[in-house]
């Protein structure tokens, strides 16, 4: 008997063994090291977060599969390619990749509202990014939803007001928060409310706050009903506001000839830049229009001593298709993503490009590099460029998803030069710039 | 496929060749009763001198093929007296036998007879059976008992009552398919699950890995449990109660009558289950009653309240001339639940409630040796009425402190609005299975299943709802060849499955979500399985198994239909395939003096295409399956266990699967950054081991006094892919240890037993599914008769 288990365990010991083997002999995928990477040396006197996604773009919460950030001192060709395997952190476990962003701070409702409101920043320790949060206080009487809100700084920076509809879209709802502690200062309903025709409020709408004469600025759409989200069955309205009591001195529609909708109605601002005060303390608002069932982007200004729309003004005359994002630039140019209605409206289509606005005659033209238009990039839902030291970094990634990659346009001199590559196989959503 | 026609050719020309050799051969054949008439199941009957030898069957019946010649036969089975005789052989023989219990056996007797569990681990796929028998007295739920089986974890969501997810060697929970005497578990409805059958109805627990049977009918990718139920010889009251930790209450009643020789049985099931699940969550957060600051501490649950109803008769006739068995049965559950939590703690929920309830009737005839001897034929058909009612009316957000504030979204529809969403899935299965012994070492077996599901979907809150009405209809025909030779010493099996989906979708809620403006609204496709295993014994204590399927798993109802509170649907979800290779080693050897150790270790390997995951939606705490293009899963599990005398039982197990995305491209031809990548969210390493000391006759006559502990080792793993973000800001599943200690007293033969068990002794932080907290240290008391 023994003898027997003798040979039983050798022959035990040898089919282990052909297992491993077996195991072994194809050589095993590893799961990726992230290779050590030398550290970051600044360049500019921000910091630079860069968002991408795995397997489509992140935005409007399009992505369940994870939002990726890294934070980088440079976008500037001499840096290393930025890499984001097991390197970086993942947002979307706790937060959304849309948020307030001033200083070096982040301000959002996180993905489960229950954590209620929340100020993080992001720490660089050596090239490993963590976020920490400095606060987070719970909802008292209002609450807000992750992604669904609009915001707009008062009292020089130090209280941030939130905007925001209830679930069923009928009446908004504010909070004042104090930016250093996040208490809540004030909160309540906006004495606005739908007509009878257009029975739903939009998701957030815009809250812009004007200094010159301290008022707020609710840009917000109503809607035929719930769900549609056509700009042809939507009118925009603009209720002008007191910011000390936050009474309505001013509510309006806007002719649909001017701007039948909002380019983004639903989630603020919160990733997407729709609006900009030029020097002259002019605002300028980024809309839509449609015509033949396609949809066109205009950008309308309300000058600094009025509260309405000037019906003869608008930036983006002859506009391939609806407007993504813009930012000024100053000296009365503006940088804007913009799509080509004739290439697709997908969220994936590979339709977009950008270009630069004269505010003063009126035109736009594609960016150039190297005498030619940069091609067309995908990411409907997507912030890829940052103005900051007279220069506006922006992301580019090709048809057909080719190199991810940022590029620098030299605000003074209109020069374009490539800058820092990204890891392939990632779908490029945001640039921010922050406070160090 | 190769290498299944190579594989097949090879074990088909090994068996041409043996059935030729054994032609010259007579026949010697009979029954082994005990002393009180009753067939004996699993006696051993070997030919002395002789590496011949069999095991009886259900019946009592043996056969052997034999040379012409004279023999000493050796009829055994553990707590029997040993029977020993000389035969002359010369032409077909019959030669019964009667074995005299013996009393005495677990103190001296050599242990010569194999169980139930170890026949069934000598068959030709890779399979473990539990003995449930052991742990009835003190075990309070099955998936406990399963949980604690080499190459198995069972995820628990919560407490009693709570949603679980087993895991055969990687493979993922609906990748594994629950049977109960062959028939799938889903017959029942879908309040029957392995935490809430009874404990008492179970005889043992068959755990096949990897490659299943063609007699069960369906499909399968990763494994399959079925439980068999007690089929006892004589009539018998079981009944229990036990009361816990957390007011949990567990109360079961199971029997057997028959009425004298007349073959009518009539077999009573009813339990109740009741628990407030009231246990302590570890630093949460919560916020404080003014609402002014989050603060974190620990919290007790406080809506998860759970009871479950579950009553079955079961009456018919078996042992007939006409049939071996014929049954009809109908049974009720009902289940109320309160949600506490979404797919993760972070949503807590306050009102939520799921209401569910079911009826099924089921007849099973079953008739071996039909028109002529070796033709068998089994028949099952059940209809069940399943309808369950989510309730979620109300806007409030709710934390851990169990306050809340009114808000402007449903706890679980979120913006879906306020609804009472009622679900009625109506399942009909027929199940039919056709075999042939064409002699003692071939035969043959065809088999056929239907699995029809409606989900129709109403909302008796919400008059914005349009009512869906979905449909899955499955059709499976498997056909088996299996073939035994050495005088059982080798055992191999054929078997080839046709898989038949037709797919009806009406449902448009969440389309963006589900998928179901992207699929066709009705669709039928065809996949076809195959697979072969065979099993060799190398010398007494060492056998080797491999086993090799070409498996399909369709979606289960859950997977594509969503489960109408946690769990959104998707109707895009494609099959899963995979080839799966199974490689075992196994044997126990009986050291002399009461001494017995039983081994076993197995390697596997399965490639799997569009392997299906479950993934929690952040934004609404929600979750919902989907398709990895190519997994590749490759691992080992071995077990040891050693036995002196009944008393001491020692058993360790330990586990490892490496599941890793093998799919290096995405659909856009990019880099896949997950490539390589270990899949996230599901322990990979784990192990378990257990220790038991049996006292015989302490304080009363025939009685045992049984002292166990057992310890659970899960590594940690993470939540999300590993790829994503650098390891020191990733969110993990820390490495457990949890222990957990039982006493158990019985006495007048077992009559009576009283048990008391504490469960995580140690009171340790307990994880499963997505971070979900489970309860700490908690004391259960069970007292059984059994009559």
């Amino acid at each position: 008997m023994i003898k027997n288990f003798k040979s039983a365990l050798k022959s035990f010991l040898a089919i282990v063994m052909i297992v491993l083997s077996v195991l072994a002999c194809k050589e095993p995928v590893p799961t990726p090291e992230p290779e050590p990477e030398p550290e970051p040396q600044p360049t500019a006197d921000c910091v630079f977060d860069l968002y991408v996604s795995v397997g489509k773009h992140g935005g409007m919460s399009q992505n369940k599969n994870g939002t990726l950030m890294r934070r980088v001192l440079s976008l500037e060709a001499d840096q290393p390619e930025v890499q984001f395997t097991g390197k970086g952190v993942e947002i979307t476990s706790d937060y959304t990749l849309e948020s307030i962003v001033k200083g070096k701070y982040y301000y959002q409702v996180p993905q489960n509202n229950a954590k209620g409101f929340v100020k993080f920043h992001v720490e660089l320790n050596g090239t490993n990014e963590s976020i920490v949060v400095d606060k987070s206080v719970p909802f008292q009487k209002n609450t807000f939803y992750a992604r669904k809100y609009t915001h707009t700084w008062l009292d020089g920076g130090k209280t941030l007001l939130v905007v925001g509809t209830d679930s069923k879209h009928v009446k908004a709802v504010y909070t004042k928060f104090d930016a250093e502690t996040l208490a809540i200062k004030e909160e309540g309903v906006l004495d606005i409310e739908p007509t009878a025709t257009h029975t739903t409020l939009s998701t957030a709408g815009l809250a812009v706050y004007r200094e010159s004469d301290n008022k707020i600025f609710y840009f917000y759409v109503l809607k035929a009903a719930e769900g549609i989200t056509d700009a042809a069955s939507s009118i925009t309205r603009i209720a002008v506001i007191n910011p000390s009591t936050m009474a309505i001195e001013s509510d309006k529609m806007v002719q649909n000839a001017v701007m039948e909708s909002l380019t983004g109605t639903a989630y603020g601002e919160l990733m997407q830049e729709e609006h900009f005060f030029d020097e002259n303390g002019d605002l300028y608002v980024a809309g839509v229009k449609s015509a033949d069932s396609k949809e066109y982007g205009v950008v309308r200004r309300i000058k600094k001593t009025s509260i309405d729309f000037d019906p003869s003004y608008n930036a983006l005359v002859n506009a391939e298709g609806k407007i993504l994002t813009i930012q000024y630039m100053g000296n009365g140019k503006a940088f804007a993503y913009m799509r080509n209605e004739e290439l697709g409206t997908a969220t994936t289509a590979i339709s977009h490009a950008y270009s630069i606005l004269d505010l003063e005659n009126c035109k736009h033209s594609r960016v150039q590099y190297n005498g030619s238009d940069l091609g067309y990039c995908g990411g409907r839902f997507s912030q890829r460029s940052v103005v900051v030291g007279g220069k506006v970094y922006f992301g580019v990634t090709e048809k057909d998803y080719g190199q991810n990659q940022v590029f620098i346009y030299d605000i003074a001199s209109g020069k374009v030069t490539p800058g820092v590559k990204l890891q392939n196989g990632l779908y490029f959503d945001i640039i921010r710039a922050l406070d160090k | 496929m190769r290498l299944f026609k190579y594989f097949t050719t090879v074990l088909l020309s090994l068996s041409l060749c043996v059935t030729l050799s054994a032609q010259n051969k007579v026949v010697l054949s009979g029954t082994v009763v005990d002393n009180s008439n009753q067939p004996v199941f699993a006696a051993s009957v070997v030919v002395k001198s002789h590496s011949v030898g069999t095991y009886t069957d259900e019946k009592g019946f043996y056969k052997l093929e034999l040379a012409p010649g004279k023999y000493v036969v050796e009829v055994s089975l553990m707590g029997y007296e040993s029977q020993e005789v000389e035969l002359s052989v010369k032409s077909a023989t019959k030669k019964n036998f009667v074995l005299q219990e013996n009393a005495l056996f677990l103190e001296s007797a050599k242990v010569v007879g194999k169980s139930k569990e170890m026949t069934l681990r000598e068959g030709a796929y890779a399979v473990n059976a539990i003995n449930v028998q052991a742990m009835v007295n003190t075990v309070n739920n099955l998936a406990h008992a399963i949980d604690r089986t080499t190459g198995i974890r069972v995820r628990e969501e919560g407490g009693v009552g709570s949603d679980f997810d087993l895991s055969i060697n990687g493979m993922s929970g609906n990748s594994i398919r629950y049977f109960i005497d062959g028939m799938p578990l889903d017959a029942k409805g879908s309040n029957v699950t392995l935490a809430n059958i009874p404990v008492n109805t179970i005889d043992r627990v068959e755990v096949y890995k990897g490659v299943i049977p063609a007699s069960f009918g369906t499909d399968a990718l990763g494994g399959a449990i079925n439980i068999v139920t007690k089929k006892a010889k004589r009539n018998y009251t079981d009944f229990s109660y036990g009361y816990g930790s957390f007011s949990t209450h567990k109360l079961s009643y199971t029997g057997q009558y028959g009425i004298g020789k007349t073959g009518f049985v009539i077999r009573p099931t009813f339990s109740a289950d009741y628990s407030k699940n009231n246990y302590l969550m570890k630093g949460v957060t919560y916020i404080s009653e003014d609402r002014s600051e989050f603060l974190t501490g620990d919290c007790r649950r406080f809506h998860d309240k759970f009871h479950s109803l579950y009553g079955r008769l079961e009456l018919g006739f078996e042992n007939r001339k006409w049939a071996d068995e014929f049954f009809v049965s109908g049974s009720y559950s009902k289940i109320d639940k309160d949600i506490q939590t979404g797919a993760t703690q972070e949503w807590v929920y306050g009102m939520v409630v799921r209401h569910s309830q079911s009826y099924n009737v089921d007849a099973r005839y079953k008739k071996n040796n039909l028109f002529t001897e070796g033709l068998g034929l089994s028949v099952n058909a059940s209809h069940t009425w399943d309808h369950s009612a989510m309730v979620d009316t109300t806007y409030r957000s709710y934390d851990w402190s169990g306050r809340y504030i009114e808000g402007t979204l449903s706890e679980l529809s979120r913006n879906g609005g306020k609804s009472i969403r009622h679900y009625k899935r109506p399942l009909t299965m027929v199940r039919t299975n056709l075999s042939y012994d064409i002699n003692a070492n071939h035969s043959i077996a065809l088999n056929y299943m239907l699995n029809r599901t409606g989900n129709q979907q109403y909302d008796t809150y919400n008059e914005l709802f349009v009512p869906t009405n979905d449909m899955v209809m499955k059709h499976f025909v498997n056909m088996s060849y299996n073939q035994s030779f050495f005088a059982g010493k080798m055992n191999n099996a054929f078997f080839v499955k046709d898989y038949v989906n037709h797919l009806e979708v009406r449902q448009t809620e969440h389309s963006s979500t589900t998928g179901s403006q992207k699929v066709e609204a009705v669709s039928t496709k065809n996949y076809l399985g195959y697979g072969v295993g065979t099993r060799y014994t190398i010398v007494d204590p060492a056998s080797v198994k491999l086993s090799y399927e070409h498996a399909v798993r369709l979606p289960s109802s859950r997977e594509l239909l969503g489960n109408g509170s946690t769990v959104y649907a998707n109707f895009q979800l494609k099959p899963e395939i995979s080839e799966n290779f199974n490689l075992g080693f196994f044997g126990t050897w009986d050291m002399g003096a009461g001494h017995q150790l039983s081994y076993e270790a197995n390697g596997f390997v399965r490639l799997v295409q569009n392997y299906i995951k479950a993934t929690v939606t952040e934004k609404e705490g929600m979750m919902q399956y989907q398709n990895v293009s190519a997994v590749n899963v490759k691992g080992v599990d071995g077990e040891i266990r050693y036995d002196w005398r009944g008393k001491l039982h020692f058993m360790a197990n330990a586990s490892f699967n490496d599941s890793r995305d093998n799919n290096r491209y995405t659909p856009e031809g990019m880099e896949s950054i997950t490539y390589g990548c270990r899949v996230p969210n599901k322990p990979w390493t784990f192990a378990n081991a257990e220790l038991s000391y049996t006292f015989h006759n302490v304080g009363l006559p025939s009685s045992r006094l049984r002292i166990s502990y057992d310890y659970q080792y899960i590594h940690w793993f993470y939540l999300t892919w590993e790829a994503f973000g650098s390891a020191s800001t990733k969110p993990r599943i820390p490495t457990q240890h949890i222990s957990n200690v039982s006493l158990l007293y019985s006495w007048a033969d077992g009559r009576y037993n009283i048990s008391g068990e504490c469960t995580n002794l140690f009171d340790a932080l307990a994880y499963d599914n997505y971070k979900l907290q489970k309860p700490g240290r908690g004391f259960f008391l069970k007292f059984r008769l059994f009559l």
